[in-house]
């Protein structure tokens, strides 16, 4: 009878040793797999109450902190002093409704490491500090503050940053919410509330959202020229009121329906300042969809941009329009299958202000701990070189005259060089987009912007870049210069 | 190791009890109270009175048997005291009730030898039976003992004393009752089970009548899961005697038969009731069925993964968002605040007192206790196996307690009782 015993002692431990595997996979070789499944509630139950970080704007001021919670002694309760006008950044760190923004992308560094387990004590007794980390962003109050009160109300985007390390100086996305209504008591109700409201205000208009970006793309276009060596500023193109695409009984008009010139021929420059549509429909057929999206790709379109966060990606979209020369007469002017991020277009402002290089954009300028020693600072980082310095000096130098005296004179601010392009795109029921991008001073930038108001903002039908976009960017580059 | 040794490792076992208590004390910022003492004295008490009757009654048993079952008890103390404090006072009093039984057990043995126990083998199987079936007395009536059904299973018996009643799950004595009737019944009939003078094709088999009680207990098992719907209870029936007549016969064809019975009723069951349907599509796609009949399982292994290595820390997970942690999940419950390290503790406990249990079997010469022996420490290993696999999904759920850690008083009676007969075996062949 030993020979089955030992048989059955086997089958029973080897079951057993299944069992140990089983549990390896669970715990060990999977365990991230449950650990982070989104229907978990362990981590976010954990989170109830503890203390995070601050968040601090550039200037000092407190965006996001945790008050200690007058009913529960040792609990805490996250308040977001600066409410709405940094809600599309800061986002929101709540129980029922999860993490968003920098409370999201920064969780980790935020939390408090004080969890009372065997590690935790560990490191008390090696002494180390379990207190929350915090956040000092790039952005500044005051300038954030500028361009949400520029945009006064209308729905729209305002992102500054300094062209010359990628640095988020403002990143405005209205209409906003107030995050504390998400944090508190009636959470739910303030969450179907913002859900159902049609002004979709949970958006972030600033990296989530594409748009046809309009004129301002003619930087795009006219950057592409120059590298091919096509076309400088003083080149001539027929002057028309009307482009006829190839192929197509479609054509592209100027705004107005008016000649760009003397009914004759346009320079280049003439045509940038002004922004003839038609000029910018042939030129882009003459220059190719091929070195359009070659330009376009080194600006960040096509692919996802690195950020704190996955941002929505911009579109140019080369394979489709180097078979349709009609499609691409439309994308010329940045409509068509051209869709843009308002930060998107602020780099291509940068982009020129810094001599064709791209700089990754980035929020937070460092971390700090609870006794205000840096932790960490943010390495600056080159995304790529969209075009040569020659390139951008040309740029620089229409995008100037734009602002002198082209369709963007409302961008200008006494005293100082202001560069810059206006956009007028198709919106939403004949309600254009008004787009402007530009940079200052142009000596030696320190901000470049990009200004996005959605359907015309409070102007509706007669709205156009220069006229509602550039005042708002005049104010938000006079704010930095004049800080 | 000696006797000595043992006691200190049972003294050790009730300080980590003691210790769990504390820590889930701390963790759920409560102040230090009589808990902890307690929880200390009630180990001490209970493991002490068996250890004590061992060295009065069963000298030369093994000294291995109490150990693990101690350290098993005391994390699972610790663990219930975490999820439910009114059921860990419950526990406690449930351990010094099944440690008296033992010691009772112990004594009477020592009087007569396991030798007597073989002579009222049909005993067993009546009494076994009628326990077995004693669960479908009607649940309302005038008689102080009444059935229960619980989540769709008529498993429980209440005992109606007057005072208070007594819940009780038959089926965990039943377990005890079978071994033993079967230990007796096979070490007659040995040899008729092994010969095999039919021939069917390719297949040789034994005489048909002595088959019988292999399609009886099959029968049996059937009327368990049917008319009570306890898969647990009917599986470790059959399962039991399948182990214990492979063993003593060393047949492989009856554990043939016995996995074809068991996957076509399996399968019958699959198609006959919902609850076992549930428990199937549990067991299958539980991530899929998370609002429903997988909720249980993928909440259990969201515990575990987020336990991972070294765990939340006892009172510092949450557990209590599984269901019916306390009884048939206490492992995923200790798995996510102790973490793997935890887990493996309790296979190694488990796995520990299988082996010594199957090594006392091994050294039997008698052929009624080997088979005693094996038939016991088999029938808690499968147990063990079938609850544990059911957590983590190798089997699918079959809803019956982990012995020596779920909640549960008859649970802790019938796994007692099993150690109580293990050390006298032991004793009565010593190595």
């Amino acid at each position: 009878m030993n020979r089955p015993t030992r048989r059955l002692a086997a089958a029973v431990l080897i079951g057993f040793a299944l069992l140990g595997l089983m549990t390896t996979w669970v715990q060990v070789v999977a365990a991230d797999t449950y650990r982070l499944d989104p229907r978990n509630a362990r981590f976010n139950l954990t989170q109830i109450g503890k203390e995070r970080g601050l968040i601090v704007s550039a200037d000092g001021v407190v965006l996001a902190q945790s008050d200690p919670d007058p009913a529960t002694t040792g609990s805490f309760i996250r308040s977001y002093p600066t409410g709405p006008v940094f809600a599309n950044v800061v986002g929101y760190s709540s129980l029922l409704f999860g993490e968003q923004g920098l409370e999201r992308a920064y969780s980790d560094d935020l939390r408090s490491r004080r969890d009372l387990t065997i590690s935790d004590l560990l490191s008390v007794i090696l002494g180390r500090d379990l207190r929350p980390l915090n956040l000092q962003l790039t952005l500044t109050d005051s300038l954030q503050r500028i361009a949400f009160e520029a945009l006064g109300g209308q729905a729209g985007s305002v992102v500054a940053l300094d062209p010359t390390t990628g640095a988020i100086l403002a990143m405005v996305s209205t209409p906003s919410y107030d995050p504390n209504l998400l944090v508190g008591v009636d959470a739910a109700a303030h969450w179907q509330t913002l859900l159902a409201d049609p002004s979709r205000p949970l958006a972030d208009r600033a990296t989530r959202e594409l748009y046809p970006p309009g004129s301002t793309f003619k930087t795009v276009v006219s950057a592409a020229a120059f590298e091919t060596g096509l076309a400088n500023p003083e080149s001539t193109f027929p002057d028309e009121a009307s482009f006829q695409l190839p192929g197509s009984t479609a054509t592209v008009d100027n705004a107005g329906g008016t000649n760009c010139s003397n009914g004759v021929t346009t320079s280049l420059l003439n045509a940038f300042v002004r922004s003839c549509n038609a000029t910018f429909a042939r030129l882009a057929i003459a220059v190719g969809a091929e070195p359009i999206g070659q330009v376009a790709e080194g600006l960040g379109f096509n692919q996802e941009l690195p950020f704190t966060w996955t941002v929505a990606e911009s579109a140019f979209l080369t394979d489709e329009l180097s078979a349709d020369l009609a499609a691409l007469g439309q994308s010329g002017i940045g409509e068509r299958d051209v869709r843009a991020t308002p930060l998107q277009m602020a780099l291509v402002a940068g982009a020129v202000a810094n001599q064709g290089v791209v700089m990754s954009p980035y929020l937070v300028g460092r971390t700090f701990d609870a006794d205000g020693a840096e932790v960490d600072t943010s390495e600056l980082a080159i995304f790529g070189t969209a075009f040569t310095p020659e390139t951008a000096a040309l740029l620089t130098q229409m995008m100037e005259r734009v602002v002198t005296e082209g369709t963007g004179r409302q961008a200008a601010v006494p005293g100082v060089r202001v560069a810059g392009k206006t956009g007028t795109a198709t919106g939403v029921e004949g309600r254009p987009h008004a787009w402007f991008i530009g940079f200052a001073p142009v000596e030696k930038p320190t901000i470049a912007v990009a200004v996005f108001v959605e359907a015309g903002g409070s102007a509706g039908e007669s709205a156009s870049g220069g006229a509602v976009a550039a005042p708002i960017a005049s104010q938000v580059i006079s704010g930095w210069l004049n800080r | 190791m000696t006797r000595t040794a043992e006691s200190g490792m049972l003294v050790a076992a009730a300080g980590v009890a003691a210790f769990g208590v504390t820590l889930v004390i701390l963790a759920g910022g409560q102040t230090i109270d009589s808990r902890i003492g307690l929880t200390f004295a009630v180990m001490v008490a209970a493991f002490g009175t068996v250890h004590m009757a061992i060295r009065r009654w069963a000298p030369s048993a093994s000294t291995v048997i109490l150990p693990p079952a101690a350290l098993l008890t005391a994390i699972s103390l610790a663990e219930i005291h975490r999820l439910d404090p009114v059921r860990a006072g419950l526990q406690q009093w449930w351990l010094l009730i099944a440690a008296s039984m033992t010691v009772a057990l112990l004594f009477f043995l020592h009087r007569r030898g396991t030798a007597t126990i073989r002579r009222y083998r049909y005993l067993y199987l009546l009494t076994g039976l009628i326990l077995l079936l004693l669960p479908l007395l009607p649940s309302t009536g005038p008689l102080p003992v009444r059935g229960l059904e619980v989540n769709g299973s008529r498993l429980w018996l209440v005992v109606d004393l007057g005072i208070t009643e007594i819940r009780f799950q038959p089926g965990e004595i039943v377990k005890l009752l079978m071994v033993l009737f079967l230990a007796g019944y096979l070490a007659e009939r040995q040899s008729a089970l092994a010969e095999r003078p039919r021939q069917l094709g390719p297949f040789k088999f034994p005489e048909p009548r002595q088959l019988f009680p292999v399609v009886a207990v099959w029968a049996v098992s059937l009327v368990v899961l049917v008319v009570q719907r306890d898969l647990g209870a009917s599986v470790l029936l059959f399962g039991a005697f399948i182990g214990m007549i492979y063993t003593a016969t060393g047949r492989p064809t009856y554990l043939l038969i016995g996995a074809v019975l068991t996957a076509s009723a399996g399968y019958g069951a699959y198609r006959l009731f919902d609850h076992v349907e549930r428990r199937f599509l549990a067991w299958i796609q539980p991530f899929q069925n998370f609002e429903d009949a997988g909720y249980q399982v993928a909440q259990a292994w969201f515990g575990m993964g987020t336990g991972s290595l070294a765990g939340s820390g006892i009172g510092l997970g949450r557990p209590d968002l599984i269901p019916n942690a306390a009884t048939d999940f206490i492992y995923a419950a200790v798995a996510e605040e102790l973490g793997f390290a935890g887990s493996l503790a309790i296979l190694a406990g488990f796995a520990l007192l299988i082996g010594v249990g199957f090594g006392i079997a091994l050294r039997c010469r008698d052929r009624f206790r080997k088979l005693t022996a094996a038939g016991l420490t088999w029938v808690l290993g499968l147990q063990a196996f079938l609850i544990i696999g059911g957590v983590l999904r190798l089997v699918p759920l079959t809803g019956i307690t982990l012995p020596f850690m779920s909640y549960g008083g008859s649970s802790l009676v019938g796994n007692f009782l099993l150690l109580g007969l293990l050390a006298r075996i032991s004793h009565e062949e010593p190595a």
